[in-house]
């Protein structure tokens, strides 16, 4: 999943002729004049990051003139909203709401259908407009193979008690809104608030839009704002995150090595497969410690690719030992695995006699595999212990390294 | 016996003259599986390990008995070749390819209800039966008895490689395992755990069932309703990995893709309590499974 930021979902919305709000998105506080002299009337300032909530975070200011607009751009422009530094703002003309209605379009993953959602409580957070106005919501499973076609959604405002001409704006917007979910491979599409002017003018005062990374082979027009392994975190990327993403990049076809960064932690985690992973890290957990980070590496890596997980894992300041657990494979070579990791232990300068080392690598070339590591002056273990019982000793390991390390 | 798949499993493989296709249908036919037939658009008249390949379904099933295709196709041609086996009356999809755009699978799944046939996965390691020496997949890679000892135990699987280490922990344990099946680990699947339970219900080869579960997902509600409507018999041992996750922040997907907490019921914790409280054997420590079985 990854985030469109909102001028540019508005701008896809405008390309599907839904009428939007006139706005100017500035990259610093220089462009504000020349943006104002182009809006008529009051603006709004919105803070372009790809994240919700940036009312609350202080990310979205309604100026009064000129001079407190030019002071409220300085101060997002220094803001970070949840991490995420401002590098723009969408200055845009500020609407007259009479009422504010909700849509979006999302996927039912119990009923496996694309839902779109219908309300006349907008303006709020949807986990309160559902809590609080349960009966102004309504929802509907479209056939992906058919769509939304307008009828279907004058039905659901219908339903709502919208009548006259608004039923009929209401209607083909919402199957424009559809149209623009489905064109663009979302997996999201609010629209929150939808604005009801004192003309009965519909405009989309906000537009969260998020797509399907794994869709982006057959949506060039997305690429650009697609920052590729952002998309499962809740940060930007740390250096290290990046290094592991271009590690991970340089070989995509054979083999996956995901890094997470955690805070603090002295247990370098270099753990196989999605679901062994988190056996891993339970157990750590619930023997008292905390990983340095997490990771997932599996699908045949090649050497290198391990090589360079198990540097960057390494190299996190604070990591005192290394824990190269698995699953038993299916497919990965454990050889390969030997391989990868020795010679970045050995880059690094890392001893295992004085930088504790657990491995638990059973599977295909795992006799090879066994080899390398021992005659690295690495404890080897395939099939005779468990994944939990590896995570046990390299506990006890890294425990026994700094009650020595203190004495 | 077993569900799913048995001796009389007669195979399809779109996708078949891939990389990774070729050395699966080698595994596979060492482990005895009836590989019938290949399908590659423009290939016909090939051949990979001595199993002929076909430019189409139909001409697949003209010259070869089928009842099940195994989906090898790279992302962006899965829905075709879903839709291509469904339309020619193939009743069982194996989908692993993965990521696969979750509008696609959307679509296979429908077109899988409307036509009544069941899809495993996508984005799963596959499903092995070693008491008829079936395997369809990578699963158990080139030596699946490492793992993989015929015996009495349903495995389901959220992890292909925890179905592997699952089945490895009943073989450790003395036992060995009916039928292993990784569901595969994407948001949207053909087969949920409710699904497969259903099936292992009646399955007289099946004395219990193992489960291995990850965050996110309705699956193990669904579950604990399952166990409290009475139609499941058997002891149910099940694990949910990723404790760790709820002391994260949100939104980062630890583990599949499918992983992301959606809903306190999502959460492993709140997933052990509901399916304790339906009667299921929940694991805390992944060890303790040896134990449960053993109690079998």
């Amino acid at each position: 999943m990854a985030r469109i930021l909102e001028d540019v979902g508005k701008r896809f919305l405008a390309e599907a002729g839904i009428m939007v709000p006139e706005s100017v998105t500035i990259e610093s506080v220089s462009e504000l004049d020349e943006a104002l002299d182009h809006l008529e009337g009051d603006v709004v300032l919105k803070a372009l990051v790809p994240v919700g909530k940036r009312g609350k975070a202080g990310a979205i200011k309604f100026p009064v003139d000129r001079e407190e607009a030019c002071s409220q751009a300085e101060k997002i422009f220094a803001m970070e909203v949840r991490e995420f530094p401002v590098e723009k703002i969408l200055v845009e003309e500020k609407v007259a709401i009479n009422e504010e209605y909700y849509i979006s379009a999302a996927y039912d993953k119990k009923a496996q259908l694309p839902v779109v959602v219908a309300s006349t409580a907008g303006g709020i957070e949807v986990e309160s407009m559902s809590r609080q106005h349960p009966d102004q919501i309504k929802k509907y499973h479209v056939d992906p193979f058919i769509g939304l076609p307008d009828y279907k959604a004058r039905e659901l405002w219908a339903e709502l008690g919208i009548s006259g001409g608004l039923l009929r704006k209401l209607g083909q917007l919402t199957s424009r809104v559809y149209h623009v979910f489905d064109k663009y491979d979302c997996t999201t599409l609010e629209i929150n608030p939808l604005v009801v002017d004192e003309e009965e003018e519909l405009l989309p005062a906000d537009c969260v839009m998020a797509t399907d990374d794994l869709a982006i082979f057959r949506q060039p027009e997305l690429e650009e704002f697609v920052q590729v392994g952002s998309e499962r975190l809740w940060r930007p990327l740390t250096e290290l995150e990046k290094e592991i993403v271009e590690v991970n990049e340089a070989d995509p076809y054979r083999g996956t090595a995901r890094y997470i960064e955690v805070e603090g932690g002295e247990i370098g985690f270099m753990c196989g497969g999605g679901g062994g992973s988190l056996v891993m890290f339970d157990s750590l957990m619930r023997l008292g410690e905390r990983p340095a980070n997490y990771t997932e590496f599996g699908g045949n890596p090649s050497a290198d690719k391990v090589y360079g997980l198990a540097r960057g894992i390494i190299s996190k300041p604070g990591v005192r030992g290394l824990l190269v657990c698995c699953n038993i494979t299916n497919n990965t070579q454990v050889d390969k695995v030997a391989e990868g990791v020795v010679r970045a232990l050995k880059e690094l300068d890392k001893d295992p006699q004085e930088f504790p080392i657990v491995v638990r690598y059973a599977g295909v070339n795992d006799e090879r595999g066994q080899e390398i590591f021992e005659s690295a002056g690495i404890e080897y273990h395939g099939e005779d212990i468990t994944m939990p019982e590896a995570a046990r000793m390299m506990v006890e390991k890294i425990r026994d390294k700094n009650s020595a390390g203190r004495s | 016996m077993g569900i799913l798949i048995d001796e009389n499993t007669k195979v399809l493989i779109q996708g078949i003259t891939g990389r990774e296709a070729r050395m699966v249908t080698k595994h596979m036919l060492d482990y005895g599986t009836e590989v019938k037939a290949g399908v590659t658009p423009g290939r016909g008249g090939q051949d990979v390990e001595g199993v002929p390949v076909y430019d189409t379904v139909r001409a697949a099933l003209k010259e070869q008995e089928i009842n099940l295709s195994l989906i090898y196709v790279p992302p962006a041609f899965v829905l075709d070749a879903v839709q291509e086996s469904l339309d020619n009356g193939i009743k069982l999809l194996v989908v692993i390819t993965e990521n696969i755009p979750q509008k696609d699978v959307v679509k296979c799944l429908r077109l899988a209800r409307d036509k009544d046939a069941r899809i495993i996965g996508p984005n799963t390691v596959g499903l092995i039966n070693p008491g008829a020496g079936v395997k369809l997949g990578a699963i158990g890679g080139d030596d699946p008895d490492r793992c993989f000892v015929p015996g009495t135990i349903g495995v389901i699987s959220r992890s292909g490689g925890m179905t592997a280490e699952t089945s490895w922990m009943a073989k450790r344990a003395g036992r060995g395992v009916s039928i292993s099946i990784g569901i595969g680990g994407d948001p949207m699947i053909g087969s949920t755990p409710r699904d497969l339970l259903k099936l292992f219900a009646r399955d007289d080869d099946t004395e219990a069932v193992i489960m291995f579960s990850e965050p996110g997902t309705h699956f193990e509600i669904e579950v604990a309703e399952y166990l409290e409507a009475g139609n499941f018999n058997k002891p149910l041992i099940v694990y949910v990995a990723g404790k760790f996750t709820e002391d994260m922040p949100a939104g980062t997907v630890f583990g599949h893709a499918g992983a992301i907490i959606e809903g306190e019921g999502s959460k492993p914790s709140a997933k052990m309590e509901r399916l304790r409280q339906a009667g299921a054997k929940v694991v805390e420590n992944y060890d303790e499974i040896i134990d449960y079985i053993k109690e079998i």
